[in-house]
Parts: structure tokens; C-alpha cells; sequence
């Protein structure tokens, strides 16, 4: 039968239209460098190496830094100033030999002549409050900066340093040869930040009730900047939104508050028995046997009490951390504090609350197992959860490091709350703890690429939060049969990639310079992702991928090649494309139907059929032909109603050159035929996935592989042959591909209600 | 819809970073189209629903919860006064008024539909859209026209709060 199809392939579309403005056509037309969308990404991705390979793994070279840190910290709680004294041990286990060694002052970002208003710009208008006056131009800014005592080395010698904004260059006595260690010590002192009040990843929350605050502090320590293959020393100063890039470590903190805080924070609690009650510890045993329900720590009733006084002595909650690129704690006398156990892989984990009376009832109902829920998915999706314990502090920011993490969802003063309040708290718990697998231990370069850890993390996020769906039904509202996750689904990230492209930039951009902060770097690297594994790659493919990429670099410093790398080593399905398309462009996908052309098969010849065989000179009564609608004799075919097996033409040729046995193999004869072009007004290229209905109201599906594009980046056209008439083609049936504008999507073209009007109408009614 | 999806344009900032802090940005998008065969405007301003919450209990009633089905006909009377404080039209130089169809609450955003009827000419349409410039001194308003033929966006800020188109 191929033979007869071929009168049918015999089509290309070349456009000829590439000079149309222009009144004289050259003759010839210049050349050009590789425009195709399938270009491999040579240009884009640095050559593989010693440090990284090709395949996307560590490579044999591959090397990270070490520090270490022994701190003792004090708060003030009555002026809102913390004190603190540090040793880092650094380890230097790079090739290179380092003159001198960076420490990151991200709290300078807060100093007074902080440069970070100044990148911001501003107007003036005819009017504005008295409070907006005051604070725009009499205000003193606040002095949030740190200060620094000294820097010595361990014998006590100062050591020459130079403070540059938000880094610090330590001098070394010599310098540190491959191998070396080095220790040197810190002091300093700095103003708490009222993160409410003027923003921020740390600081307090202050509650007139009683006088208290509520700390959840981080970026609280000079912290090493992190040196290695890719960038040398990290070089890019905090502005305060690109987050953060760190060396992983060993902590011993000691922190110093008031007796009557409850404290938690990054690693384990090396003192419990002194700093718990006989009754915390009886509470604490049981929470670690409790796997279904968290166990009060602290109660309410408890907690209440203690923030209607202040004690005047001091108490020191003694922390230890392995293997942790940061360190993160809360305090308060204003804490509640719940805890239970949940199983990963063959260990018990602690999933832990902190949280003030502020946020009951949501609090005590589901901080604590939305915790233990995110740790079962991500997982699942990644690598057993390696730390310990996840505690989520109840605090009007989101807001992640290792082991802790600062939450918001808060109900009003009467204790009622939204399904909006709810669902928010529940996925912001969910996005922040699940930060501990990216980038807390997957541990990529927050300051150049915040999709790495956003993206990522946003995209297992909208995994774990169908699980949490599943597994509790309860915290679900009567009208919802999953949870409303707000970011994955493709479709929920037209609005952003079809919107003005004066406003978008590339995934591949750094952080401070992306417009739409959130749809740049959380949405669409989290719905590209989403878009490979339930449509490009399917869910094993992607899901064995995904997870050999975390487990490669787990506990390492992996860089955007090497999950784009990772993820078509491990499927064996070149994504050139996709990363190129989505990743490093604003292209978007728009996909619609051209044109659909009917035709009837006949063994009589039209003029058309009959003057193509006297042109090649073949026996008319030999060929098959296709008379589309509107044509000259379209009519009589249709009414002749064959399927091509039974044109005596067809016949014929089946009886002379097949077996009977490979007859009755062959597929059932189509009757009817169609000629559909697809065009792509998008610059993205995605796999066509098209839907015919048949006048019976049967249903059939078809995908045609991205690489259908491959020879023409504007339109394609396929023939179908079908048994029954197709009365209706739809693309995209499920809106899977992010295409942007659906109006070109169905054949016959749909009018479709405007918004406006379907709104409307609905609520004439 | 091409060309309807286009002027969705600049597309909406989630109303919180999920990480990090929980407000960056403060933005609001009122969609303005001609539509000829009504002679009408057809309006649609999205507003973050916890930044509209917020407004609405310093200024109304400090126990408002927007939700779909909490005191619907109340809190559209409320976003109905404000909006027709804050969002003023005028068309061929005479301030005309809207009526106010309802609102619906879609993920984070409340969609308010707005129409001005009887309009069978449009020789200029000017906005002035000060919508949340009372409670959030970094609040921008997106104003897009679709009107005979032409797209444009405008970016109002509080010391900028109007903008114009002209037909010649």
C-alpha cells in the first residue's frame, strides 16, 4: 500500500516570504549559522572537565571546600542585639593555592550606607502620608549592619582584613596550599532587624501583648563564601534578594537567652537535660515513639504563662551540626512546641512545630504533619531525608535553612481563617521544609541561579502537596478533592510566558536581574519540569533521572549543566531542545490547526487524477485517487462509498502481491482521508498532540514527536486515514504544553465567549 | 484570542513568593476593552485577594474575610464603593460611571467586571486608577486598553495615577 500514500507526502512548504518587504529579491539569498531549534547546546554549556563531566556526574577532580564553625552567641533580648564570637577552621581542597579567603557580611545589606535603597528607583508625586514623609526623608535608616570587633588568628595576632559592602577579604599569614587548614577567629555585634516592620530573612516580630518578640534568625554569623571550579571565589555581594552560596561544614553553637526561651534550631541538641524540665524530657520520649499525632512539648496553657513574665537569668541551648551548609535558629518565651516521629527509609525522623498562641487552632493541627508528610515525598522523589529532625517556626515570612525553616499562615485575633490561609500555610510549610533537598543538601548557587533550588523545589513541592492531599483528606475544604496547588500545572503559567515581553526574562538569568521574581524563578522552571515528566518524558523516565541527579549531588555543588546534563544521561532523551527553548529563551509555545482538507478516494479519475497519469504516462485504470472536497467528481467519490481496500485498483494489487495470510494482517482500509496542516505562530517547539473526534463520538489521540519540527520551524502537515469521518480536531486536549493562545486549537475554529461575557451571562443567571 | 491573550500581557506576580519574604510586589491589572457590537467597555481589575482583604478591613470592616461564599452581597458593595472611588474613566473628555457586575475569586487574584454602556464612539478614553495606593505606598497599577485595533500598556504609579489614549 506505501505507493499509494506517496501522492500524498509529496508536499513541502518552503517559505519564500523572507525578503517579501523588500522590493528587489535578490538572487540569491545570504547563508546563515545553525538557527535550528534542535541545535545541540555546545555554544551554551562550558566544555566538560576533570571537575564535571559530560555526563552531568562529579568528575574525578571534583573538590569542595570545608568550613567549620565552634560559635558562642548571645542575645539581648531587652535591646534586640546579638553578640557573637567565632572560630572557623577552613580547608582548603582545591588544586589552588588561596592568598586570601572571602567571608560574606550579608547584614551589611541592612548597614546604613547599605547600597541596596540605591538600586531601587523612585519618584515623587503631589502627595503622600505624613508617616511616608517621615520615613522617606527625616528617618534615619536603620543601622542593621555588622560590627566587627576583630578578626585574629587562633594565637590572638589580628589579621589584615578588608570589608567590602556585604564580603569580607581575610589576609592569610601564608598562603594555603592544597590540603591546608586554617582557623581564625570573629567578634562582633549587631541591631536586630524587625523583619516585619522592615523585611527581611531574619529578625524579630514584636507583640505590644506583654512586650515580647518572637526571633527567627539566620545570616546572624560571618559566613565563608564558597571558592571552587566554576566561579573561583563567589564574587557577586548580597543586594538582599539573591539568596545565598555556602560551603558545607561541621557547627558547635552555644546560645546564650533568656532562661525562660524556648530554643531550637539547626542540629542536634547536645545539652537537652539541661535545658528541658523532668516534664519536657517524659514528652519528648513519648513524642519520639509518636508516628500518627505530634506530642506537646510545650502546651499552650504553658506557654501562655511564661510570656506574662521575664526572667532576669540566662540559659545556654548547646547545638551540633554535621554536614550543614548553614545554621538557623528560633527563640522565644512566647513558643509552643510539638513533635512526632515519622519513618524514612529505615530511620525515625522528628518533624517539629514551633509556634506562638497566634497561630492556633492552624498551627497545632497541621504545622507538624505537613512536615512529616513533605519529608515521606521528597524522599520518595529524591534520597532518604539525611538530618535528623525538620522543625517549621511559626513566622509571617517563608523562609528556609538546614533543619529549620520560618513559616507564615496566620488566623485573625478570634481564631478563624480562610481556605486561602490554610492552603497557604500548608504549601508554604511544604516549599520550605523541602528546601532542606534543595539547596540545603543538593547544594546548588543560589546567587547566580535562584531557579535551581526555587525551580527545582517548587516542582517536588506541587508533588508533595498532591500527596498531602491524598494522605489527609481532613485538611482538605469540602469542594476540594486535592489540594489547589497554585504552580505546576501547565496551563497555570500562560498568563506569565504569554504576557509582555518587555517584563520577562530568560530562566538562565541571575536572580537580581529577572523581572516577575516569582513566575521567573519558582513557575516556570517548576512547570517546565512538571511538562517533562507527565508529557515529554513520561513519569519513570523523569522520575529515575530526577532522582540520580540528587543523589549525584547530594551533599556536592551542582551547576545548571549538570542537571540538564544528569537528566539526558540517565533517559537517553536528547532535551537539547527543551533547555534551550525554555531555560535560556522567553519563547513561548503557540501551536494551532492551519488547515484541514477533506478528500475522497476513488478508482475514477478526475481531469486533475487523469492528466497526472498521461503525464508520466501510466495506465489510468492503475492509480488510486484522491479527490479533495470541492472538487470536480468529490461528490460521486463520497457516494461511491469505498474504503480504498475495495477500489478494484487496490484489489488487484493486494491479490498479485501478498499471501493471503499477510492480507488478513493488514490494517482495516481506511475511507476517509485528511490533509491537516499544523502551524506554529510560538517560538517553542513541542511535541502535536491532537485529538480527532469521529461522527460516531468516539475519540482517538495521536502525538507526534517534538522532531516533527525539525525541517520546518513554521508548519508541518500529515496525512490521516481514517474508518470513520473525523467531524472535530483538537490540539492540546488537556492543555498540557503551555500553549498560550488556544483560539487556533480546534477545527472547526470554536468562537470562543469572551471572559468578560461568560462572566456575565453567568451572573445574569 | 490571540491578540486577547497579549493584552493579559504582563502577567500577574503571585501573590507570594512562597519563599523568602511574602510580599515583593504589590501590582494590580485592570484589562479595558471596546467591544463595538455592545457599544460598551468591558473592564476586568485583578487585585491580589490579601492585598484587597487588607484594604477592605482598614477602610470598611475589620473582620472581612474575602472567600467565595463569606457575605458576598456586603463585600461587593464594598469593592463596588472603593473601586468607584479609586478607578474614574472619562471618554471623548466627560466622565462616565460603571456599573459594577460582580467579582470572582480565581487562585490568588479577585477578578472585579466592571462595564460602561452606551458608548457608540470613542475618540479619546483617559484612566486614572489609584486602586491600593491608600494602604501600600510600593502598590503599581498595569492599565491595558484594547480599543479599536490598538494595544497598550500603561504602568500607574501613585505620583503618575493617569493615563490617555487619543484617536485621531
Amino acid at each position: 500500500m506505501k505507493i499509494f500514500k506517496s501522492y500524498f507526502f509529496a508536499f513541502l512548504f518552503v517559505s519564500g516570504s523572507v525578503f517579501a518587504q523588500d522590493e528587489i529579491k535578490p538572487e540569491r539569498q545570504p547563508g546563515h549559522t545553525n538557527q535550528n531549534k534542535f541545535k545541540q547546546l555546545y555554544d551554551e554549556f562550558s566544555t566538560p572537565n576533570m571537575f564535571r563531566t559530560a555526563s552531568g556526574a562529579p568528575g574525578p577532580a571534583y573538590y569542595q571546600q570545608q568550613a567549620d564553625y565552634k560559635m558562642d552567641i548571645e542575645l539581648d533580648d531587652d535591646n534586640a542585639k546579638l553578640y557573637g564570637q567565632e572560630t572557623i577552621t577552613y580547608t582548603n581542597n582545591s588544586p589552588d593555592q588561596l592568598k586570601y579567603l572571602w567571608v560574606q557580611l550579608d547584614q551589611n545589606m541592612r548597614a546604613k550606607d547599605s547600597k541596596t535603597p540605591l538600586i531601587g528607583t523612585s519618584g515623587i508625586g503631589p502627595a503622600t502620608s505624613s508617616s511616608g514623609a517621615v520615613g522617606s526623608f527625616l528617618k534615619e535608616p536603620f543601622d542593621g549592619g555588622f560590627n566587627i570587633e576583630y578578626v585574629k588568628d587562633t594565637n590572638g595576632n589580628d589579621l589584615p582584613h578588608m570589608i567590602n559592602r556585604t564580603m569580607m577579604r581575610v589576609e592569610l599569614p601564608s598562603p594555603m596550599k592544597s590540603g591546608d587548614k586554617f582557623s581564625f577567629q570573629i567578634k562582633w555585634w549587631y541591631n536586630i532587624n524587625d523583619h516585619v516592620k522592615d523585611g527581611g530573612r531574619s529578625g524579630y516580630e514584636y507583640f505590644e501583648e506583654n512586650d515580647n518578640r518572637i526571633y527567627v534568625m539566620a545570616q546572624f554569623y560571618p559566613r565563608m563564601a564558597v571558592y571552587n571550579d566554576v566561579e573561583g571565589w563567589q564574587n557577586s555581594q548580597f543586594w538582599g534578594r539573591d539568596e545565598f552560596a555556602l560551603p558545607f561544614g561541621n557547627f558547635d553553637v552555644n546560645i546564650t537567652v533568656p532562661a525562660d526561651h524556648i530554643l531550637d534550631g539547626t542540629g542536634f541538641l547536645v545539652n537537652r537535660e539541661e535545658v528541658f524540665t523532668k516534664d519536657m524530657m517524659k514528652r519528648y520520649e513519648q513524642a519520639q515513639k509518636s508516628y500518627d499525632e505530634p506530642v506537646m512539648i510545650v502546651t499552650q496553657a504553658e506557654a501562655e504563662k511564661t510570656e506574662k513574665t521575664k526572667s532576669s537569668s540566662k540559659k545556654t541551648w548547646k547545638l551540633s551540626a554535621q554536614m550543614v551548609r548553614d545554621f538557623g535558629f528560633a527563640t522565644s518565651r512566647k513558643f509552643l512546641w510539638d513533635m512526632m516521629a515519622v519513618k524514612i527509609g529505615d530511620k525515625d525522623v522528628m518533624a517539629v512545630s514551633l509556634y506562638s498562641k497566634e497561630g492556633n487552632p492552624l498551627w497545632e493541627q497541621w504545622s507538624t504533619k505537613t512536615v512529616a508528610s513533605t519529608l515521606k515525598s521528597y524522599s520518595r522523589m529524591t534520597f532518604d531525608y539525611p538530618y535528623h529532625k525538620a522543625i517549621s517556626v511559626h513566622a509571617p515570612m517563608g523562609m528556609e535553612y538546614p533543619m529549620i525553616c520560618y513559616n507564615f499562615g496566620r488566623p485573625d485575633k478570634d481564631g478563624n481563617y480562610s481556605d486561602r490561609i490554610k492552603y497557604g500555610m500548608i504549601g508554604v510549610i511544604i516549599h520550605e521544609v523541602g528546601h532542606n533537598f534543595f539547596p540545603m543538601i543538593v547544594n546548588s548557587d543560589e546567587r547566580q541561579w535562584t531557579w535551581m533550588d526555587e525551580g527545582l523545589n517548587t516542582f517536588v513541592q506541587y508533588v508533595a502537596e498532591q500527596d498531602f492531599g491524598k494522605w489527609h483528606p481532613d485538611a482538605l475544604s469540602p469542594n476540594d478533592k486535592t489540594f489547589p496547588s497554585r504552580r505546576g500545572p501547565a496551563k497555570n503559567i500562560v498568563r506569565y510566558m504569554g504576557g509582555n515581553q518587555d517584563f520577562i526574562a530568560p530562566i538562565m538569568t541571575k536572580g537580581l536581574n529577572t523581572y516577575q521574581f516569582g513566575s521567573n524563578a519558582y513557575s516556570k522552571p517548576a512547570t517546565g519540569l512538571n511538562i517533562l515528566r507527565e508529557t515529554i518524558m513520561g513519569k519513570d523516565l523523569f522520575d529515575y533521572s530526577f532522582r540520580e541527579y540528587a543523589n549525584r549531588w547530594m551533599f556536592k555543588h551542582p551547576t545548571p549543566e549538570d542537571f540538564f546534563r544528569t537528566m539526558e544521561d540517565a533517559s537517553a532523551i536528547d532535551l537539547d531542545w527543551f533547555w534551550r527553548g525554555w531555560f535560556y529563551t522567553t519563547d513561548y509555545t503557540d501551536i494551532g490547526i492551519k488547515a484541514v482538507k477533506k478528500f475522497a478516494v476513488t478508482a475514477k479519475p478526475n481531469k486533475e487524477g487523469e492528466a497526472l497519469a498521461n503525464r508520466y504516462n501510466v495506465d489510468p485504470n492503475s492509480l488510486v485517487y484522491f479527490v479533495e472536497e470541492g472538487a470536480d467528481g468529490y461528490k460521486e467519490a463520497l457516494k461511491e462509498s469505498t474504503s480504498i481496500a475495495d477500489l478494484p485498483t487496490v484489489k488487484e494489487y493486494v491479490m498479485d502481491n501478498f499471501t493471503p495470510e499477510q492480507q488478513k494482517a493488514m490494517k482495516k482500509a481506511p475511507k476517509y482521508f485528511y490533509e491537516i496542516t499544523y502551524e506554529k505562530p510560538g517560538g517553542l517547539v513541542m511535541p502535536i498532540i491532537v485529538e480527532y473526534t469521529y461522527a460516531d463520538g468516539s475519540k482517538e489521540r495521536e502525538t507526534f514527536p517534538v522532531q516533527i519540527w525539525r525541517y520546518n520551524d513554521k508548519e508541518v502537515s500529515r496525512a490521516v486515514a481514517t474508518e470513520k469521518e473525523i467531524v472535530a480536531i483538537t490540539l492540546d486536549p488537556d492543555l498540557e504544553t503551555a500553549d498560550v493562545d488556544t483560539s487556533n486549537n480546534a477545527w472547526p475554529r470554536e468562537v470562543k465567549e469572551s471572559d468578560f461575557d461568560k462572566f456575565k451571562n453567568k451572573a445574569k443567571n | 484570542m490571540k491578540s486577547l491573550y497579549l493584552i493579559f500581557a504582563l502577567a500577574v506576580v503571585p501573590l507570594f513568593i512562597s519563599s523568602k519574604e511574602k510580599h515583593k510586589y504589590y501590582v494590580s491589572v485592570t484589562e479595558i476593552e471596546y467591544v463595538k457590537k455592545d457599544n460598551a467597555l468591558q473592564i476586568i481589575s485583578q487585585i491580589f485577594i490579601d492585598d484587597f482583604e487588607k484594604l477592605l478591613r482598614e477602610r470598611f470592616d475589620e473582620s472581612i474575610i474575602l472567600a467565595p461564599d463569606n457575605k458576598p452581597q456586603l463585600i461587593e458593595r464594598y469593592m463596588q464603593r472603593y473601586l468607584e472611588d479609586k478607578l474614574k474613566f472619562k471618554v471623548n473628555g466627560k466622565a462616565v460611571n460603571f456599573k459594577f457586575i460582580g467579582k470572582e475569586y480565581k487562585d490568588d487574584i479577585t477578578y472585579c467586571y466592571l462595564e460602561i454602556e452606551n458608548i457608540s464612539e470613542i475618540k479619546s478614553l483617559s484612566v486614572t486608577n489609584k486602586i491600593l495606593f491608600d494602604v501600600f505606598p510600593d502598590q503599581q497599577n498595569i492599565v491595558r486598553l484594547k480599543l479599536l485595533n490598538k494595544n497598550r500598556s500603561f504602568l500607574l504609579l501613585p505620583d503618575r495615577d493617569n493615563c490617555m489614549l487619543n484617536f485621531p
